[in-house]
């Protein structure tokens, strides 16, 4: 099976996000981007339904600036046969229907029997990207999936908790899935695997190629207009209480009135 | 300019669900009095009567079963009905079914598109405004979509839900022969319904109850559950709880669990890891009991109770069973 999975580099869940100076979008200077969250998990799916069918292999794809790189050379030290960079604009862009396009035009180039990724970034949480590949290259997509498994060369079954109950399916591939996080502990990566990575060759697909092929598609249509964090927390306002009764009334007389939040 | 908003109806045993009817709430709000909100469905007759009393002034309905109903489906059959109803604006439920269309109907019918919005206006010819949550509520960004097609998924529970209203639909029937062939492959092959009484899952729920290490064993772990289920909450954990194995990791709230961003947070005998609060700090607000007055949880809670869990929680749940009128247990 020729397995791509879709990976982009986030910020590490530590770190302290802030505005750029013209406060339309998240500040990259002086951020770690790792992969990491939903991606992570996508990347050790992909690498055990390899182990499970001799003969598969996992092709890493990325798209956006250069910080793609290191999180490809991150898959590939985790067991990903080999890794491509599609290069974003230059003025950078965030549009989650233009990075579809920009992957799908690669994705008709590549070999893929399946295409995995998160059911959604962990930055921007938009969970359009793969639906909108799918769309692109005419194949069913299946977002929010979990306990993927392959049923023979030509099919996978997975289930999908919705508001419902949990669904289970049967999919023909080609197709694209979008993976709930995965509670499989993705693995870590072997330091020898980490320093071979470094030299790994990735594949840059650059932006004039892309934008060629996208013509009047390669203008995003979907702009920050601007970041907010909210304002720290001060610190919990601290209930005094003798008995638990006490506390017990006192908490609920303030989620009632002050914090309107009691149901 | 008179808009046509469209919304992807989903329902449920008959009825329309909540994120349906809060999409009928914001379709009427942005199409104003001069423009008109259309509703799509794949539910066929039954789902008729359900729409027919939100004054919807027309209907597309294909009858899709559950089965069959793939992402790429649906997708096709919505963009035929926002074509044929010249919408401006297609809006869909933030549930697992509507996020899942957005980014297929995007590109099917050549839109911009955005989800998880809690905020959205028409700002111009071509141009909406929207806002939403993003680093699981750490921040949040406004957006600008341009263009004439605009597809927007909202967030659950972000808007209020439409009033019901009499009207008599027109009713248009749509064809299924758009529906791509690829996607007559795929089958849903069963649907194990949620357990009535389970409590609403983790990320739907308003409210969520946590616990964590300082409920001391799994035995203990039944009184966050009646607190939990005191306040119609869901049930979450810190990560020290499910390595431990007192509740299996879907209950794992945080880094490497799941983000949730409630009304109320109670976090019960959590010390706070940073981890942990990623994953709730944009939650509206936060509840902290905790026997360690410098928990680094204090520093993120709205409220704090410093005290052994173990005999605030009883007391708790008795006075939130009496306030909202419930039996005692």
């Amino acid at each position: 099976m020729e397995i791509v999975v879709l990976i982009k580099p986030i910020p590490e869940a530590e770190s302290r996000l802030r505005a750029t100076p013209d406060g339309r979008g998240p500040e990259p200077e002086g951020i770690k981007f790792v992969l990491a969250g939903y991606d992570e998990s996508a990347v050790e799916q992909a690498l055990l339904l390899k182990e499970s069918l001799p003969g598969s292999s996992v092709h890493a794809v990325s798209f956006g600036p250069a910080r793609c790189e290191e999180t490809l050379r991150a898959a590939i030290a985790l067991g990903a046969d080999r890794a491509t960079w599609v290069e974003g604009p230059p003025e950078g862009s965030d549009d989650p229907v233009l990075a579809a396009r920009a992957l799908a035009a690669t994705l008709q180039t590549v070999p893929h029997d399946l295409v995995l990724g998160g059911k959604q970034a962990g930055d921007d949480e938009e969970g359009i990207v793969p639906g909108a590949i799918a769309e692109l290259l005419g194949i069913p997509s299946f977002g929010y999936v979990t306990d993927l498994r392959s049923s023979g060369p030509s099919g996978l079954t997975f289930l999908r908790p919705t508001e419902a109950g949990v669904e289970q399916w049967e999919a023909p591939l080609p197709c694209v899935v979008g993976l709930q996080q995965a509670w499989n502990d993705p693995r870590s990566a072997k330091l020898p695997n980490i320093l071979k990575s470094r030299k790994a060759p990735i594949l840059k697909v650059d932006w004039p190629t892309t934008s060629t092929a996208l013509a009047l598609e390669a203008k995003p249509r979907s702009i920050g207009e601007k970041f907010e964090l909210p304002a720290p927390r001060t610190g919990a306002k601290m209930i005094e209480f003798k008995t638990p009764e006490e506390a017990a009334e006192k908490l609920v007389r303030l989620l009632r009135e002050e914090a309107k939040v009691f149901p | 300019m008179t808009p046509t908003v469209l919304v992807l109806a989903e329902t449920s045993g008959g009825l329309l669900t909540g994120p349906t009817k809060e999409a009928i709430g914001v379709a009427r709000t942005l199409a104003g009095s001069d423009g008109s909100v259309a509703a799509v469905t794949m539910g066929g007759p039954s789902a008729l009567e359900a729409l027919a009393s939100f004054g919807l002034k027309e209907v597309w309905m294909a009858d899709v079963p559950p089965e069959a109903a793939t992402s790429g489906a649906v997708a096709a059959l919505a963009a035929h009905a926002a074509d044929e109803s010249r919408a401006a604006l297609v809006l869909l439920g933030g549930t697992t079914f509507g996020r899942d269309v957005t980014g297929r109907l995007a590109v099917r019918w050549g839109a911009a598109a955005a989800t998880g919005v809690t905020e959205v206006a028409i700002t111009g010819p071509e141009e909406v405004h929207v806002r939403r949550p993003v680093y699981g509520g750490r921040a949040t960004e406004s957006r600008r979509l341009v263009g004439p097609r605009t597809v927007i998924a909202l967030r659950p529970h972000a808007f209020a839900e439409a009033a019901a209203s009499a009207g008599t639909p027109t009713v248009h029937a749509l064809d299924r022969s758009v529906i791509p062939v690829t996607e007559g492959a795929a089958r849903r092959r069963s649907l194990a319904p949620a357990e009535p009484g389970s409590g609403p899952s983790l990320s739907d729920a308003t409210i969520v109850v946590s616990g964590g290490r300082g409920m001391r064993a799994a035995e203990n772990f039944h009184l966050i559950e009646e607190l939990a289920q005191s306040l119609g909450a869901a049930v979450g954990a810190s990560r020290a709880v499910t390595d431990a194995g007192w509740r299996p990791t879907s209950f794992q709230v945080g880094q490497t669990g799941r983000a949730v961003s409630p009304q109320l947070y109670i976090a019960v005998g959590i010390s706070g890891a940073i981890q942990h609060v990623v994953g709730m700090v944009s939650s509206r607000t936060i509840v902290a009991i905790n026997t360690d007055p410098s928990a680094p949880i204090f520093k993120v809670a709205d409220y704090g109770l410093v005290g052994d869990a173990l005999t605030i929680l009883p007391a708790l749940t008795r006075e939130v069973r009496k306030v909202r009128g419930l039996p005692a247990n």
